[in-house]
C-alpha cells in the first residue's frame, strides 16, 4: 500500500536525522544517568525507614528507569512544533502536501523516539544493573507485554503533546497548559508509583491519562500481572484513541478556521 | 579594597540598567512565575507524600529541613540569575565574539559580562525561597540568619560554578553542554538530603560540585550553630570563587593569543 | 610622537584541526593535529595624530587581525605595538579609556532600551563626569543628528539609525583614536555616505586620529587620506589615497544590455570585456574616456534594455596592486 510506503520512508530519513545530533544525545544521557543516580541514593534513604507501597527497593530503582526513559528519553519535540506551526501559519501550507499532517508528524517524531528507546533502554539497563541489580523474580518472558505498553504509554504522551500544541489555534499562549500537563504526568506515576499517593487520589488518578504513560507501563515491567496487564493495556488503548480523535478533530476545526479566514 | 568597591559599583549599575531593560518583557514573566510554581508545587506534594508514608527522618533530614535547603536553593538561584543572568550565556558569548565587546572597555571584563543581563523570573525564585521558608520555619531566627547569609553565598557559589564550567570553553572550543548541564546537576545535588549519599559522592558535594557549601552546611549551622563552620563556610566559598575568577582569565589568556579552537578570524 | 607605531607585527594561528567522524574525535583528543595560518606577516607602519587612514584588503587579509591586536584583544606572536605610546597587549585597561571602537556587527548598545540609557551607562564605564557627559550627549547629538532617536529603543532603529548611535557611542569619552572595523558593511547607499560623512566631521572637528578596515573601495575614495593595502598578511601599498585613486581606481566595470543587437565600434579607453548576443561588459578607464562620455555614447546607440555600473571588485583592485607591483619590483 503507498501510504505505508509514504510514510515509512518519513520514518527512516527521521531516523537517520537523529543519528546527527550526536551531542545532543550524550547530554541527555548524562542527565538521565544524573536523576537516576539521585533518585537511587534517595530512595535507598526512603526505604531505610521501610518498605513502601508493595515495591522492594530494586524494583522501585527499575520503576524509575523505566518511567525516565519513557517520558524524558522518548520525548519528542511535537508540541514546540505545532505551536510555531499553528503561530506562524506554515500549517495552512502543509494543506498542499500529499499527505495528512498528523500522520506525517506521527511518523517524523517515531524515528526519534525509537532511536531514543534503543539508546535510553540500553542505559536504563546497564544503571539499574549497577545499581541494584536484576529484580528477584523477574521473568524476561514477561517483557515483551511490558515493552508493548511503554510503547502505547509513549503514544499517549505524544498525541497528548499534539493536542497541547494545537491549542494554539484558539489560544495565545499555551505554554500554561503544557507545563501542567508535563507536571501531572511527572506526580501522577513518574516520579512516584500511583501506588505511593493517597487512596483517595489515587482512584481519581486512575481515570486519568497521565498516569497511564508511565506508571501503566513501569508497573507492567517491573512486576508484571496478568490481572493488571488486562487492566492498563484496555485503558491505554482507551486513551490512545481518545487523544488522536482530538488531535484529528482539532487539527480539522483549526485547519477549517484557516481555510475560511485566511489564516 | 578599592577593587571591591568599584565592583560593587559597577555591578550596581549594571542591575539599574537591566532592570529598565527587562521590564519591557512583563508578560512571560507571568507565565515563567506560574511554570515555577506548579514545579515548586510538585515537589512540596512529593515530600508531603513521602513523610506521610514514612516514620522518622529521611536521609537525616526532617520535612522543614528540606523545606529549607529547597527555599535556599531557590533564591540562591534567584539571586544569580538577577545579578549575572550571563553566566548561562558565556560559552555563546564567547564563541559569537560578543566578548570582545567587554574586552574593549575599561572595567572588569569577567563581571561586566556576568551582569550585563538579568532575568526577570529570577524574581520568582527568589521570592518564592522566601515564602517557603516563611510558611515552614516560622520565626526561627538562626534559621533566617544562615537563609539570608546562604543567599549570598550560594548565589556566589552558583555563579563560579558556571562560570568555571563556561570556561572550558577557551579549552575546547565549545562547552555549552557542560555549561548548560553545571547548574543543573548543582541544583540536583542541592535539593536532597545531604545523608542519602555516600563515601566519594560526599567528597565530591565538599569541593568540585558544591553543593553542601550551597544548602546543607547553611542547614546544619541553622539547627546547631558553630562559628568554626561559619569561618569555613565563608573561607570556601571565598576561595572557590577566586579559583573560578582566575581560571576564567587564564582561559581568557588563551583566547586572546587567538588559538581558540574555533578560529573566528 | 606618532598615534600608533607598528613594527614587525606577526601573528601566528595554530589552530587545532578536529575532522568530522567519532574516529577522528578520538584520534584528535591522543595526537592533535595542528595548522598554521599566518595571519599577518612582518607588517611596519605609523600613524600620526589626526591621520584617517584605511586598511584595505579582501575578506582573510588580515585587517581584522591587525585591528584587533591594535586594540590589546589579542596578543601577537611577535613584533611591537605602540599605541599612544601604551602597549595594547601590556596596558589594554588604560588604553581603552582613550580608544574608541565601532566593530561591525557588535554592538555596545543594548537592545531593548533607546540609546540615551546606554549613554549613561556607558559614561559610567569610562568614568566620564556627569557634567562633562551631558555636555558631550548634547555635541554628539546635535552634530550626528541624533535628535529623536535617543528617546527610542533600539531595537526599534533603522541599521542606519543604529549605526550612527554606535558611532557616537564609541566617542562619548572623547578618544584619541577611533577604531572602526568594516563600519558600512551591509548598509546601503546612502547611508553609508552619512556615515563616512560623520567620521570625516569628528576628525576635522575633533582632531581624533581614525583608523579603518574596509573591503569597500568607496571608503577608500570617500573618507581616507591615507590607504593601506593589506593582502594575505602582507603590506602591499602604503600610499595616499590621492594617488591610489588615480593609479588603481579609475576603472568602471559597464554592463549593458541592448534590445536590438549592436555592433560599434568603442571609443578610446573603452575595452569590451565580455560580449554577448545583446549585451557587453565594458571596462572604463576613466582618464582616457570619463564615465559621462561613456555612458552617453552608450545610451546614444539607443534601446538600452538595462545599464549597471560597478565599481571594479575589491579582489581585482587588490590584484592589479599586485601585479603592478610584482612588475615594478
Amino acid at each position: 500500500m503507498k501510504w505505508i510506503e509514504k510514510y515509512s520512508t518519513v520514518l527512516r530519513i527521521s531516523l537517520q536525522n537523529t543519528f546527527v545530533y550526536r551531542s545532543n544525545a550524550v547530554g541527555g544521557l548524562l542527565f538521565y544517568s544524573l536523576f537516576i543516580f539521585v533518585f537511587f541514593n534517595l530512595w535507598r534513604a526512603i526505604y531505610q525507614g521501610g518498605e513502601v507501597a508493595g515495591y522492594s527497593l530494586t524494583q522501585m530503582v527499575w520503576y524509575l528507569c523505566m518511567t525516565e526513559l519513557i517520558v524524558f528519553g522518548c520525548k519528542s519535540s511535537v508540541f514546540g512544533q505545532m505551536n510555531e506551526d499553528v503561530k506562524s501559519g506554515s500549517i495552512a501550507y502543509q494543506l498542499n502536501r500529499p499527505y495528512h499532517y498528523i500522520i506525517y508528524q506521527f511518523s517524523n517524531a517515531l524515528g526519534g523516539m525509537i532511536f531514543n528507546l534503543l539508546i535510553y533502554g540500553t542505559m536504563a539497563i546497564i544503571l539499574g544493573l549497577i545499581m541494584v541489580g536484576p529484580i528477584p523474580g523477574f521473568r524476561i518472558s514477561a517483557l515483551p507485554f511490558g515493552l508493548f505498553s511503554a510503547v502505547l504509554g509513549i503514544t499517549i504522551n505524544f498525541f497528548f503533546m499534539m493536542v497541547l500544541g494545537l491549542t494554539a489555534f484558539r489560544l495565545e499562549e499555551n505554554t500554561a497548559f503544557f507545563l501542567i500537563y508535563q507536571k501531572l504526568v511527572f506526580m501522577l506515576g513518574m516520579f512516584i508509583p500511583l501506588e505511593f499517593l493517597p487512596k483517595w487520589l489515587q482512584s481519581i488518578a486512575r481515570c486519568l491519562p497521565f498516569s497511564y504513560v508511565a506508571w501503566a507501563p513501569a508497573r507492567l515491567i517491573v512486576a508484571f500481572s496478568w490481572d493488571f496487564f488486562w487492566q492498563v493495556i484496555p485503558m491505554q488503548l482507551l486513551w490512545i484513541f481518545i487523544s488522536i480523535i482530538l488531535s484529528v478533530s482539532m487539527y480539522s476545526y483549526g485547519v477549517k478556521g484557516i481555510q475560511a479566514h485566511g489564516g | 579594597m578599592k577593587k571591591f568597591k568599584n565592583t560593587f559599583r559597577l555591578i550596581a549599575l549594571y542591575f539599574r540598567v537591566n532592570l529598565s531593560s527587562a521590564l519591557e518583557y512583563r508578560s512571560s514573566f507571568l507565565l515563567q512565575a506560574f511554570g515555577m510554581a506548579i514545579s515548586n508545587g510538585t515537589f512540596v506534594f512529593f515530600w508531603w507524600i513521602a513523610f506521610s508514608q514514612i516514620e522518622g527522618r529521611i536521609g537525616g533530614y526532617d520535612f522543614n529541613d528540606i523545606m529549607f535547603i529547597w527555599a535556599l536553593t531557590s533564591s540562591a538561584f534567584g539571586a544569580s540569575n538577577i545579578l549575572f543572568a550571563n553566566m548561562t550565556r558565556i560559552t555563546r558569548i564567547i564563541v559569537s565574539g560578543e566578548l570582545d565587546t567587554f574586552l574593549l572597555q575599561p572595567k572588569d571584563a569577567l563581571i561586566s559580562l556576568l551582569c550585563s543581563r538579568t532575568a526577570l523570573s529570577a524574581w520568582g525564585d527568589l521570592l518564592y525561597g522566601f515564602v517557603l521558608m516563611a510558611l515552614t520555619q516560622g520565626a526561627d531566627s538562626m534559621a533566617w540568619l544562615m537563609f539570608l547569609i546562604g543567599i549570598v553565598i550560594g548565589g556566589l557559589l552558583m555563579t563560579a560554578i558556571a562560570v568555571t564550567a563556561h570556561t572550558f570553553t577557551f579549552y575546547f572550543g565549545d562547552a555549552s553542554l557542560i555549561g548548560g548541564m553545571a547548574l543543573e546537576f548543582i541544583i540536583n545535588f542541592c535539593i536532597y538530603p545531604e545523608g542519602i549519599y555516600r563515601g566519594f559522592v560526599r567528597i565530591l558535594m565538599l569541593s568540585v560540585i558544591p553543593a553542601s557549601f550551597i544548602v546543607h552546611l547553611p542547614l546544619s549551622l541553622a539547627r546547631s550553630f558553630r562559628p568554626g563552620f561559619l569561618l569555613l563556610l565563608i573561607a570556601f566559598s571565598f576561595l572557590y570563587c577566586f579559583a573560578a575568577y582566575k581560571f576564567f582569565y587564564i582561559g581568557l589568556k588563551k583566547y586572546e593569543s587567538g588559538n581558540l579552537i574555533v578560529t573566528r578570524m | 610622537m606618532s598615534a600608533i607605531e607598528v613594527r614587525n607585527l606577526n601573528k601566528l594561528y595554530r589552530a587545532r584541526v578536529k575532522e568530522e567522524g567519532l574516529k577522528a574525535s578520538f584520534r584528535a583528543l591522543i595526537r592533535p593535529s595542528y595548522k598554521e595560518v599566518e595571519a599577518v606577516k612582518n607588517i611596519s607602519f605609523s600613524v600620526e595624530q589626526g591621520e584617517i587612514l584605511a586598511f584595505i584588503g579582501p575578506n582573510g587579509a588580515g585587517k581584522s587581525t591587525t585591528i584587533k591586536m591594535l586594540t590589546g584583544i589579542l596578543h601577537p606572536t611577535s613584533g611591537d605595538i605602540s599605541v599612544l605610546g601604551l602597549d595594547p597587549t601590556k596596558e589594554r585597561k588604560q588604553l581603552s579609556y582613550r580608544i574608541g571602537t565601532v566593530f561591525g556587527q557588535k554592538s555596545q548598545l543594548w537592545f531593548h532600551l533607546p540609546p540615551t540609557d546606554s549613554f549613561t551607562l556607558l559614561g559610567a564605564i569610562y568614568d566620564i563626569d556627569k557634567m562633562i557627559l551631558k555636555k558631550r550627549i548634547e555635541e554628539l547629538t546635535e552634530c550626528f543628528e541624533l535628535g529623536d532617536l535617543l528617546k527610542t529603543p533600539v531595537r526599534k532603529l533603522s541599521l542606519g539609525q543604529r549605526i550612527r548611535c554606535e558611532v557616537a557611542a564609541s566617542l562619548l569619552h572623547s578618544p584619541d583614536i577611533l577604531f572602526l572595523d568594516e563600519p558600512t558593511i551591509g548598509l546601503d547607499v546612502v547611508v553609508k555616505h552619512k556615515i563616512r560623512e560623520l567620521i570625516l566631521k569628528m576628525n576635522r572637528e575633533q582632531g581624533t586620529t581614525i583608523f579603518l578596515t574596509s573591503h569597500d573601495t568607496g571608503d577608500i575614495e570617500q573618507v581616507c587620506r591615507r590607504a593601506v593595502v593589506i593582502d594575505h598578511g602582507e603590506i602591499i601599498l602604503d600610499q595616499p589615497v590621492k594617488k591610489l585613486k588615480y593609479d588603481y581606481l579609475n576603472r568602471k566595470i559597464i554592463a549593458v544590455r541592448y534590445d536590438v543587437d549592436q555592433h560599434m565600434e568603442m571609443p578610446k579607453g573603452v575595452t569590451l570585456e565580455k560580449a554577448g548576443k545583446m549585451g557587453a561588459r565594458l571596462s572604463v578607464d576613466t582618464h582616457i574616456c570619463p564615465i559621462d562620455e561613456a555612458m552617453r555614447w552608450i545610451i546614444s546607440h539607443g534601446g538600452v534594455a538595462d545599464i549597471t555600473v560597478e565599481d571594479p571588485p575589491m579582489e581585482e583592485v587588490i590584484s592589479t596592486i599586485f601585479s603592478h607591483q610584482a612588475v615594478t619590483g
